[in-house]
């Protein structure tokens, strides 16, 4: 029987193991393809540079759609012989009409101009006239933008609503766009100044003008309110003279020094904010014709000097740029102002109030700024999202309409607005329509680029073979000139050689790699989703510019402190709980409760637990505010803007952390208490041992594998530290590290997101994979090495808690 | 001996302030833990004005339904912030996302514990070693595989990789190296079933206990996903709940109650779920720090 059983079993028992590749055939595949292969990839992208992100790719099929769209051939063809009707028998104009096209096109995709919900906004609460209604209702109905766009009164009369509502954040773009603007100028002045100096206006200019004379004339027998008097006074004293007439009229007086500069400021609008007794007047300039000319030539010579750093202006240009939304929160706006401030971008100014017959500055000197940026926006703010959206899309909408490409293709006679999409999606058929329509339907064709791409590939390759042949001639000489210079010693010869050699070995190389591989049309469109594989550039980019470096050693800084800040008061307290929770003397009740009341923070979404945080401390200075601001108030204590402070940011984030995770590992901990063995615990109490020597000698020892995955879990973890900084604040201030302005809160994983999903239109993701790969690499070190270090003492310490064991075991 | 009496009970004594002490500790962080639920939940029966003019610890008594009512009504009316898409799409995803990771996974940890196929131990250490890595270091390789697979924009890239979680494997493997005969496959086997009836007819129900604690964990790591899902997601229809909380953020016409009502309607599924669950959570992250 019991053979009978057997031997089918042991036969068939041979067959069945190759199940078990069966059973876990879908998780290796899965695994494969969804984890190891991204990660391959991953470490592969940080070798390459993702070229451009303009094109999007729609399929095979309208492949020649997509060239059309991203091949400006008027442009490839200008160093051809003929030009692009003699190369490709295109003819010019219908080829600009179809450039034409796209450029509406992406204005239309731009600022998607139909927002229903806007435009029904203007129909349900503006007072514009029942005809302009009427046909904006119809633009809702059909999605026919052509209704309002052809009826120049209809735009008119929506311009002129648009321009009537005041938002601070279109301002503040608006006006920071100007800034930026200045600071171009500021930089071509210089750039033209070291040419030939003659359009830079020089101090000396300033101070011999007529304007500067009538200007003198207007400080001395003007009239000025009480509030310019005032004012005007103020800063006369704080410039330790008797008038301003006095200041600037002065045999030394300098227009490079920060005093007049300073003065200048205040008295140019909106920067003089001025609050009386009575209650708040603001104080405008002093109308003087000088201030324009003034104004330039203060933005020539002080933007140069404000905005050294180049990474304080690329940052500044992510405001600009809308990487940093200066359409959130109020609060947040704020915040941004001050950033901006402390970055010296915007002109210092303070708040004055009026003490008797002088104006003195605010007592409340530190917010000074703010209260007077405070007093702005809620003066000008008002809140009505979809009011902004309205104007926003009256203005994209003129944005549209006034768009070359359109105006040209409407001169030419065409309907264009009907061949265009304005949801935002680009529409193959209907501009295979107008392609027709213009009459390229036939002559740009697939095989019509294909033609020209080898066209193109043979030129360069004839091209590239003229410079192998030139450059292998040059290199005997530039071999012997090193030779040379070898042979005679002299350093400075040698190097010089030694450059040219160099130069004449790469030019080599280059135009071998082109023979190799000469780019034609197609492979320039298509580069826009290629990745050029770079080698280690990537890492030499981070690792080389110091810029680079600062910020992304900034936010491995910034995610370390934020993990370890967190971590340790977190294991502390697990710690302390979990000895108390098992401590048998103490007899504790009700502590499965309060085991489970402590975990309970950690199953909850992190994301609702930051934006809660969020609410919790945020900032305001009205009667209306936050939680724990009222707390300061019931305390006596000054208010305190934490998400400014990035201390404070971080520490929050800290907490967080900590009440978070403090549970989990209390958890962990006990269950590694309670399994360690009870008979040691009661040979060390027969023995005499307290409370505490029993958890230093025993507990602590036999808990140290636990501890060590605690600490390479939450490390794991902490290093991808994401959900509640990123929600905490979406929008960090800035900090100093190293240098470099880097956010106060931006982890290694946010800065890895900012790169290659973020709002800026340049994707940076070999970059961003480079750091990825640092993460991984960083990871992989620290797990491994913190393995290792607790192991060995781990053996150490198991053997002594044996030795500890028999001891107890044989007193018994 | 009556000197002795006294010393046991001054201990007795010190022993009793010793608890003392602990029990306000303990309280203290018990507390910490819930309040901010509770003020949460609180304030989302208040209007904005009274939040933000006082700390309101308990509920809006004199017009707590109406109230209720109008910040919900004053939440819905964001375009943002839609509870009944989000929580179908967190429900559709974790769903789905947690099915697959149980079934999977249970399929993946009995091949190993039961067959003793060539490489299996290697395949478990490759698979004890890849837990240890951080998984989200490899989004920029995967956003681009699912763009190139035409996946961006649906929720696929959120459901498929569930099939294969290191984690849950492990812990079900080492489940059923301790519980599960040999004797029963046998068996079926010799009842003439198939192996993968045996697996789902005999062995699964065997391992619900097992399945059952990581499935919870594995609906609650994807109910609180936020990393993947904010790439991967980026159209309004498909956003999971995390995701619309997290947009009750970047809103600067802020109404105070209808974001507390919507940081509750976020919670409050969990910690229902929680109250009940909690023993088997617990006992799970036990199981999972002794057994490493």
């Amino acid at each position: 029987m019991a053979r009978g059983t057997n031997q089918p079993s042991r036969h068939k028992g041979m067959s069945y193991t190759k199940f078990g590749y069966l059973f876990i055939a879908p998780f290796v595949i899965v695994y494969c393809l969804f984890s190891l292969y991204p990660l391959l990839t991953t470490f592969w992208y940080s070798g390459t540079v993702m070229q451009s992100t303009q094109a999007a790719f729609w399929g095979f099929s309208n492949r020649e759609v997509y060239y059309d769209r991203y091949l400006d051939l008027t442009k490839i063809y200008d160093s051809f012989d003929g030009g692009l009707e003699g190369q490709t028998g295109i003819n010019t104009t219908d080829y600009k009409n179809m450039q034409a096209y796209f450029a509406a096109q992406n204005k239309a995709d731009q600022y998607d101009p139909i927002d229903p919900e806007a435009l029904q906004y203007i129909v349900d609460n503006s007072d514009i006239s029942e005809a302009t209604r009427a046909k904006v209702q119809q633009v809702i109905d059909t999605g026919d933008i052509s209704y309002i766009a052809s009826d120049a009164d209809v735009i008119a009369e929506l311009s002129d609503w648009s321009s009537n509502y005041v938002d601070l954040g279109i301002t503040i773009i608006n006006s920071l766009g100007k800034v930026n603007n200045a600071a171009m100028t500021a930089a071509t002045v210089a750039e033209s100044d070291s040419d030939s100096g003659e359009d830079a206006i020089t101090a000396e200019d300033i101070l011999t003008s007529d304007q500067y004379a009538s200007f003198l004339d207007t400080l001395q027998t003007g009239e000025f309110d009480e509030g310019q008097t005032l004012l005007m006074n103020y800063l006369a004293d704080k410039a330790g003279v008797a008038s301003l007439y006095d200041f600037f009229a002065a045999e030394d007086v300098s227009v490079e020094s920060d005093m007049y500069y300073y003065i200048c400021a205040n008295l140019d609008s909106p920067n003089a904010v001025y609050t009386s007794e009575e209650g708040e007047t603001s104080v405008n300039a002093v109308a003087v014709p000088f201030m324009a000319d003034l104004t330039a030539y203060l933005n020539a010579n002080v933007w140069s000097t404000t905005v050294p750093a180049i990474n304080s202006y690329s940052e500044f240009q992510n405001y600009i740029d809308g990487e940093i939304d200066l359409h959130s929160d109020e609060e947040q706006l704020y915040a941004d102002l001050e950033t901006l401030n402390e970055m010296g971008l915007i002109v210092p100014c303070v708040q004055l109030v009026q003490e008797g017959d002088a104006l003195v500055p605010s007592s409340n000197v530190a917010n000074n700024i703010l209260a007077a940026m405070r007093q702005y926006i809620d003066s000008n703010y008002q809140s009505d999202e979809i009011k902004t959206n309205s104007v926003l899309s009256i203005n994209a909408l003129n944005n549209y309409l006034n768009d070359q490409g359109r105006t040209r293709l409407v001169d030419a006679g065409f309907d264009v607005d009907s061949y265009i999409t304005f949801n935002g999606d680009f529409d193959v058929n209907k501009y295979i329509e107008f392609k027709s329509l213009i009459g390229l339907g036939d002559v740009l064709t697939m095989a019509r680029y294909e033609e020209l791409d080898q066209q193109m590939r043979d030129f360069y390759s004839e091209q590239a073979q003229g410079n192998l042949e030139t450059a292998q001639g040059k290199l005997p000489d530039a071999q012997a000139a090193y030779d040379a210079a070898v042979a005679t010693g002299d350093e400075e010869a040698i190097e010089a050689a030694n450059e040219a050699l160099s130069r004449v070995n790469s030019e080599i190389t280059n135009a071998e790699n082109t023979i190799k591989r000469p780019s034609g049309i197609l492979e320039k469109a298509d580069s826009s989703t290629e990745y050029l594989f770079v080698g280690m550039n990537n890492f030499s980019e981070i690792f080389g510019n110091k810029y680079r470096f600062n910020v992304v050693a900034g936010a491995f800084y910034t995610t370390a402190v934020m993990w370890i800040i967190g971590f340790i008061p977190q294991i502390l307290l697990a710690l302390l709980l979990s000895a108390w929770f098992t401590d048998t003397k103490l007899k504790l009740k009700g502590l499965s409760v309060m085991k489970a009341l402590m975990y309970l923070p950690n199953v909850i979404t992190a994301a609702t637990i930051a934006i809660f945080f969020r609410r919790l401390f945020s900032y305001s200075t009205g009667d209306a505010t936050s939680a724990v601001q009222m707390l300061l108030d019931a305390v006596g204590h000054e208010r305190i803007n934490f998400f400014i402070n990035p201390w404070a940011t971080r520490l929050i984030v800290c907490f967080i952390n900590f009440w978070m995770w403090y549970g989990n590992t209390m958890i962990v901990l006990i269950a590694g208490i309670t399994s360690i063995s009870e008979s040691l615990y009661e040979s060390a109490q027969l023995d005499g041992a307290n409370s505490f020597q029993t958890y230093t000698k025993i507990t602590m020892p036999l808990l140290r594998p636990i501890l060590l995955y605690t600490l390479v879990t939450s490390m794991i973890g902490g290093l991808q530290m994401y959900d509640i900084p990123f929600n905490l604040n979406q929008y960090p201030s800035l900090v100093a590290f190293n240098g470099t302005y880097i956010k106060c809160s931006q982890t290694v994983l946010m800065y890895v997101n900012q790169l290659a999903f973020g709002k800026s239109s340049i994707k940076q993701v070999g970059i961003a994979s480079a750091v990825s790969v640092i993460l991984f690499i960083l990871t992989t070190i620290l797990s491994i090495l913190i393995f290792f270090m607790m192991r060995d003492r781990d053996a150490a310490a198991a053997a002594k808690a044996k030795k500890l064991a028999r001891k107890a075991g044989g007193n018994r | 001996m009556s000197s002795n009496d006294v010393k046991l009970r001054s201990k007795s004594g010190s022993i009793a302030a010793y608890s003392a002490l602990v029990y306000i500790v303990v309280i203290f962080f018990a507390i910490l833990a819930i309040i901010p639920f509770w003020y949460m939940f609180m304030n989302a029966t208040w209007d904005s004005y009274s939040i933000q003019s006082g700390i309101k610890l308990w509920p809006n008594f004199a017009h707590l339904g109406e109230q209720v009512k109008a910040n919900w009504a004053y939440l819905s009316n964001r375009s943002t912030f839609s509870f009944a898409l989000g929580f179908k799409n967190s429900i559709l995803i974790t769903v789905s996302s947690t099915a697959l990771t149980v079934y999977f996974s249970a399929l993946t940890a009995y091949g190993i514990s039961v067959y003793d196929f060539k490489g299996r131990k290697l395949i478990f250490t490759i698979i004890v070693g890849v837990m240890m890595v951080p998984t989200a270091v490899n989004i920029t390789g995967f956003y681009r595989l699912m763009g190139s697979m035409g996946l961006l924009g649906t929720r696929w890239p959120l459901i498929l990789p569930a099939i294969a979680a290191p984690n849950t494997v492990f812990f079900i493997k080492q489940y059923l190296d301790t519980s599960l005969s040999k004797e029963i496959i046998e068996a079926a086997r010799i009842d003439g079933a198939n192996e993968f009836y045996t697996f789902n007819r005999v062995c699964l129900p065997i391992m619900v206990p097992a399945l059952a604690t990581q499935g919870i964990f594995s609906f609650l790591g994807s109910w609180n996903n936020f990393f993947a899902p904010s790439i991967l997601l980026t159209k309004q229809e498909l956003k999971t709940l995390p995701l619309m909380v997290s947009m009750l953020y970047g809103d600067r016409y802020t109404d105070y109650g209808a974001i507390y009502i919507g940081l509750s309607a976020s919670v409050f599924p969990i910690i229902i779920a929680y109250a009940f669950l909690q023993r088997y959570i617990i006992q799970g992250v036990s199981a999972g720090g002794v057994k490493e």
